[in-house]
């Protein structure tokens, strides 16, 4: 038998494991919803956010200031990447974009290689204390992420249907055509859209940064698990993504309390089921022709 | 008649120089050029013929060299039965899963064969660990007998029969690609509607498309497994999931030299570049990013639309219609 304390701390593990592929798994969303692209070069951002969070620890000692240059950075590197490539290829269809965009990815990896050099990094956690839950020692840094990425949800939320941009980029996620057909500028709405989801890409790489060893790969280790999570949750709802975000969090983290062994593999089995049962994800509406 | 000349000249000319790569670089060189090469054609004729991309590669090279390495460390000895029972290991799970995985769009297409790779990584790793002995892999190069004829343990001997096998299954995609067959594929992946208009199946051309291709990378994983006489779960690393695509685009795809050139532009970069340089991935994503901006065509692509305009200046050649150029 599981004991509480066991459980406690495995949830509260793979709730902030989930946060950490939801504020992922959004930007990859995000960018497919409205601009029928598959970016895989978020994942580049993330290694960029981590990165430029462990160098701004190293310079102020500060991790909080290194987690805002990141998002900074990966928000600078997205709009340079968003107006040299994706600017040319928005009109090409996805499986183009998808190359395109592993090329992207695999020469950033290459850079940050050149950069920071080959050798794992270490971004000590910002907050040490810890809090009592159920007679569980429970990290609080890891309830702060958990309640900021729950904080970005809300955020976007409110970014989407509050705002007029965000509704234009509603709009556009159904139907580009028309809001082009309303005078809206839907290229600038595309680059609008391109840099939040680079921004909180770097966000999470920042965030991941104090609870694992930054290096080079990082970001095509977790591509797979990301790709599930916007799989499972339905490409382009947002909705999808935050649930699936916290089920792929859940199965690893308590797979991994079960059996060992089976914790990497159970998410991509599940996804396997849910793809050949609905091919369209938990949320995702009928896949609209661009 | 003209044609059918044309063609086995192109091919000769091909193996040429492939045999001159043999005289003029070391041995383990060429022959990782032939293994990476049939295993790019696979994904060639994938992305190239059907419009599938496909990031789980590694999978079924993993089912080929692992179903090789089971019969090799546990009951033979022969590397020959070894191989066919690698390829037979990929054919039969390339038409179990194939049979779900070409109903899938194709950008789902990716991810999914990405999933499968993962899967049979941690399973090689650790839920069969007991069998596949997890990361230190099963090594069985002095187990294998040496054979008449054709001494697959001697690296010299293995090239050779890997030449043999490529140069066979050359010959195979030329036949396909002339074959009506190879007509369908092309249909399926440009406008299915009006393929299913002509009484024709999508599923079952897609199908036999994916077993095709996969019994082909099962194979590479086969001669891979009895070249290096060592197969661990490295093989199958999602790291390493997007290889065959970067070769497939960086030799050109749908053409038929585009995968034995793009293995040795690969290969040969990152051997000469990571001589140099640390981090050849930064060369290699910059060409990818800049193939794909020019048009696609990539390093094959672009030489052979240059040498047909040369060769129709001077006529020599008649003009003939290459089925692979017209994406859209």
């Amino acid at each position: 038998m599981m004991d509480t304390q066991l459980l406690t701390s495995g949830i509260i593990f793979g709730l902030s494991i989930g946060s950490i592929f939801f504020l992922l798994a959004i930007g990859l969303s995000l960018c497919f919803g409205l601009m029928r692209i598959i970016s895989l070069d978020q994942l580049l951002y993330y290694s960029v956010g981590a990165y430029i969070t462990y160098t701004l620890h190293v310079v102020t000692g500060n991790t909080w200031v290194g987690v805002l240059g990141g998002m900074a950075a990966a928000g600078i590197v997205s709009f340079g990447v968003e107006r040299f490539v994706f600017l040319r290829i928005y009109e090409r269809d996805i499986t183009f974009t998808m190359i395109t965009s592993f090329g992207i990815l695999f020469a950033g990896v290459g850079a940050i290689k050149y950069v920071w050099g080959l050798v794992p990094r270490p971004v000590p956690i910002p907050i040490e204390a810890q809090v009592r839950i159920l007679g569980t020692w429970i990290p609080v840094y890891r309830l702060l992420v958990i309640a900021i990425s729950l904080l970005v949800y809300a955020g976007i939320w409110l970014f989407l249907n509050r705002t007029i941009t965000g509704k234009a980029i509603r709009a556009g996620i159904e139907d580009v055509e028309h809001v082009e057909g309303l005078g809206v500028n839907v290229y600038r709405l595309f680059t609008i859209t391109f840099i939040l989801a680079g921004i909180l890409s770097g966000l999470a790489g920042g965030l991941h940064s104090s609870l694992i060893m930054v290096d080079p790969q990082m970001g095509i280790e977790v591509l797979a698990f990301v790709f599930m999570v916007v799989i499972i949750g339905g490409l382009g709802s947002i909705k999808g993504t935050l649930a699936s975000a916290f089920i792929v969090g859940q199965v690893v983290s308590l797979g991994s309390l079960v059996y060992a062994p089976l914790a990497q593999m159970a998410p991509f089995a599940i996804m396997l089921v849910i793809l050949l049962i609905k091919p369209t994800g938990l949320y995702g509406s009928k896949l609209l022709k661009r | 008649m003209m044609k059918v000349f044309n063609w086995w000249w192109g091919i000769l000319l091909a193996f040429l120089l492939l045999a001159l790569v043999r005289v003029f670089l070391p041995l383990p060189f060429a022959n990782e050029i032939i293994i990476f090469s049939i295993y790019t054609m696979g994904c060639n004729f994938l992305l190239g013929r059907v419009g599938f991309i496909s990031f789980g590669q590694p999978a079924y090279l993993a089912v080929g060299a692992y179903g090789t390495a089971f019969y090799l460390y546990y009951f033979g000895q022969n590397p020959y039965i070894g191989i066919l029972l690698g390829i037979l290991a990929g054919c039969v799970v390339s038409v179990i899963v194939g049979a779900f995985f070409v109903r899938l769009r194709s950008d789902y297409f990716a991810l999914v064969n990405l999933a499968l790779a993962v899967i049979v990584f941690y399973m090689m790793e650790k839920v069969l660990a007991k069998i596949t002995h997890g990361d230190n892999g099963l090594w069985f190069l002095t187990n294998m007998s040496s054979t008449p004829i054709l001494n697959l343990g001697k690296p010299s001997h293995f090239f050779i029969f890997s030449f043999l096998v490529a140069l066979a299954l050359w010959a195979f995609y030329k036949y396909l690609d002339d074959s009506i067959y190879g007509a369908c594929c092309l249909a399926t992946k440009i406008n299915e509607d009006k393929l299913r208009f002509l009484g024709y199946s999508n599923f079952n051309i897609r199908w036999m498309a994916f077993i095709i291709a996969n019994t082909t990378t099962a194979l590479a994983g086969a001669l891979y497994a009895v070249y290096v006489g060592l197969v661990s779960p490295a093989i199958t690393h999602p790291a390493r999931a997007a290889d065959p695509v970067v070769v497939t685009i960086l030799g050109g795809v749908g053409t038929l030299y585009g995968p034995i050139v793009g293995a040795v532009a690969y290969t040969g970069m990152k051997d000469l570049l990571s001589r140099f340089i640390a981090n050849w991935e930064l060369f290699i994503g910059l060409l990818l990013v800049i193939i794909m901006l020019a048009g696609e065509k990539g390093i094959w692509g672009t030489l052979e639309s240059l040498m047909k305009k040369t060769l129709l200046r001077k006529s020599i050649l008649p003009r003939y219609q290459d089925s692979g150029d017209e994406r859209r």
